[in-house]
């Protein structure tokens, strides 16, 4: 166990390395630099002038080759300092917790939804597999996965922010809250409540769909296996059969599969979030490498990097603790 | 080689398949898809499909695949792209077959170009008409001409990426599998590595790195980074085969490892890959719109599904622009999925089992 950890720890390290090496590569190497893109792009006249530039560049490292800025950004992180932001002059780990909590709260309410609807639904259509209402249900959420989630956003802010728009249906079409700063907690708490729920109706439904299809294959699996047969043999009713024998025995890919949505909880959707302009990590990044932010698009690049990593290891660590009968050698 | 065994297997998967109406109705749109690429020119444009100009035959509708294609005579005689007109004016002899819907995913169709029609409205008053099928855009293009322009770029998204990414996957994951020891290792290692990179990040950094990147840069990377799933299947399968009795007598009878690997292995490790190859294809059109969608796609003049859904965006009240590219994209993951699922149940023994 001991060993197996040390070389997952040591793998997933230099994969760490090498991931953040290629993404500083690709960074620096963007057309424009973040003093370029962000002056130019808003005011021509407010363009530095040359030696302006140059100062700036200094100060923030530019004129060096990448693979030096690579190294002394390694360092920094290794002393627990990811930088500051160039264009939004905060530190990076500042932006990181203050984006943190928007995206949990679509993240996270979509992944606690998507699994309370899923786990029944999965149940519901391995206990009447073949029968039309199967059929129907399970057609339903074929489509709904192959739904793209752009593209059904698109159709949620047609629907509830400009043809509803008005009546006690219409939702905002964007943005986190419309509420001055000194609004009351209450108000404050329903207003972003109603600006959630798009996101979060538009995220739910696609893990819903994937995982209660995730479960139903399992369940298809396991349903066929003798100690099935043994437990309708000996009389146990077909919702134990089905909850207790079948269900206990698919927890081990489900288990899995948490590990590995970790990464999306925290990193949030990119797409969802610039759709609805969503203050959170994925719009964060997408801003970033527009605005050629170097330490932000780092940052994030390491964190969404170490937390699938983290997800892998623990969807790993989890299967042995979830099945005794295996072990990692 | 019409007597090899690997055929029976296809044409029994083939019959299994035909079966499931399901998997038919996908088959048959993916084929009327592919169909409308090819015949994009042909189906909305403003150049003749064939036209007799001068005492002889030209197809200027080719222009529509490439510039270079439209044939130079018509540039040399200043028709500037507007066909009809100048036809008449400049060879009254001349005939002309046209496309089926006169419209031009590039530009509005003006006032009487084709004689006695008007000039497509724009500014959101481009509703669905008779002759704006899907209404038009901001600018008064052709909805239904930018989307059947598009079906090219779409279809070939999926095709060359996937395509790209399974010549990677299948070589990564045939040499590891088949050589083991220190290849296997290596090969591992460098697909777990790439495995872990979040896609959108890497896919969004490359992109950003082109100062104008064009729709194969964007096949180029989704096939760079979409391999790893098919390296991974085919190294079990080539794990599983090599060890079996035909790659045995193939060795004895003196083939060497690359005619072993071709011949006699991926034959028999094709069905199984073959399958998130599929799936692939609708995940690579569903990468390619989004990020048209987000602005990261090909320039303007291109007419990706994705990037008309942007458009959209800062109108949302033109429902159309959103609601028939939308669809299309929908339907087509949809088709790729469900083509991926026939194909799964139709190749993989252990399902064909479980039906009851």
């Amino acid at each position: 166990m001991g060993t197996y950890l040390a070389r997952r720890l040591l793998l997933g390290l230099l994969t760490l390395v090498a991931i953040t090496f290629i993404v500083y590569g690709l960074a620096r190497n963007m057309p424009g630099t973040p003093l370029t893109v962000q002056l130019g792009e808003s005011d021509p006249s407010r363009k530095l002038n040359p030696e302006d530039q140059e100062r700036m560049q200094r100060i923030y490292g530019l004129d060096r080759p990448w693979p030096e800025g690579y190294v002394r950004w390694l360092g920094n992180v290794l002393r627990g300092d990811l930088g500051r932001s160039l264009s939004r002059k905060q530190p990076v780990t500042t932006l990181i917790r203050e984006r943190i909590g928007p995206t949990l709260l679509v993240s996270g309410t979509a992944f606690l939804l998507a699994w309370t609807l899923a786990i029944p639904l999965g149940l519901f259509a391995s206990a009447r597999s073949g029968r039309p209402e199967e059929r129907a249900l399970s057609l339903l959420l074929y489509v709904l996965y192959s739904f793209p989630t752009f593209v059904a956003a698109l159709f949620l802010q047609i629907i509830f922010a400009v043809r509803l728009q008005g009546t006690a249906w219409g939702l905002p079409l964007f943005g986190m809250t419309d509420l001055p700063p000194d609004a009351g907690t209450a108000a404050r708490a329903l207003d972003v409540a109603r600006h959630a729920v798009l996101p979060i109706v538009c995220q739910t439904y696609v893990s819903l769909a994937y995982d209660s299809r995730f479960i139903k294959a399992n369940m298809e699996e396991a349903v066929r296996q003798d100690y099935i047969r043994t437990a309708r043999a000996k009389g146990a009713g077909p919702a134990r059969v089905l909850v207790h024998h079948a269900f206990r025995n698919t927890l081990i890919p489900l288990v899995t599969l948490l590990g590995l949505s970790l990464p999306g909880l925290i990193g949030g959707s990119v797409i969802i979030e610039q759709i609805f302009t969503w203050p959170g990590m994925g719009r964060l990044f997408f801003e970033s490498i527009r605005e050629r932010d170097y330490p932000t698009i780092m940052g994030l690049t390491l964190l969404f990097s170490l937390l699938t990593l983290a997800g892998q290891l623990l969807a790993d660590l989890l299967y042995c603790v979830v099945d005794p009968r295996v072990s990692v050698e | 080689m019409s007597e090899t065994p690997s055929r029976g297997f296809w044409a029994e998967a083939w019959a299994r398949l035909v079966r499931k109406p399901l998997a038919v109705g996908a088959l048959c749109f993916v084929g009327l898809l592919a169909a409308v690429a090819v015949l994009a020119p042909a189906i909305a444009g403003t150049k003749p499909v064939l036209c007799r100009y001068k005492g002889r035959i030209y197809a200027p509708c080719l222009g529509y695949f490439h510039r270079s294609l439209e044939p130079a005579i018509f540039a040399r005689d200043r028709f500037r792209g507007t066909y009809p007109q100048n036809l008449r004016d400049k060879d009254p002899e001349s005939w002309a077959i046209w496309p089926l819907v006169f419209q031009d995913p590039y530009r509005a169709v003006r006032e009487n170009e084709w004689p006695g029609r008007p000039a497509n409205p724009a500014k959101g008053d481009g509703h669905p008409n008779r002759l704006n099928l899907f209404g038009t855009d901001q600018y008064g293009v052709d909805v239904f001409a930018k989307m059947v322009h598009g079906t090219t770029i779409a279809l070939l998204v999926g095709v060359v990426s996937m395509g790209l990414a399974a010549t990677i996957g299948i070589l990564v994951g045939a040499a590891g599998g088949y050589f083991g020891g220190w290849v296997d290792m290596l090969s591992s290692r460098v697909t777990e590595v790439v495995m872990c990179v979040p896609p959108l990040v890497l896919i969004l950094a490359f992109i950003a790195i082109l100062e104008k990147p064009t729709i194969w840069h964007t096949m180029a990377i989704l096939g760079a980074t979409g391999w790893t799933g098919i390296a991974r299947l085919t190294r079990g399968e080539f794990l599983r085969l090599r060890q079996s009795e035909f790659v045995m007598a193939a060795r004895a009878a003196g083939a060497g490892p690359l005619r072993i690997i071709l011949r006699h292995v991926l034959p028999n490790a094709l069905a199984p890959v073959l399958v998130p190859v599929t799936f692939g294809i609708a995940s690579a059109i569903l990468a390619e719109t989004s990020l048209s969608f987000l602005g990261f796609g090909p320039p303007p003049p291109s007419a990706s599904w994705g990037s008309l859904l942007n458009d959209a965006r800062s109108n949302l009240s033109m429902w159309w622009l959103v609601v028939f590219p939308g669809t299309a994209i929908f339907l087509t993951v949809l088709a790729y999925n469900l083509v991926g699922e026939g194909l799964q149940e139709a190749t993989d023994p252990r399902l064909r089992e479980a039906r009851k």
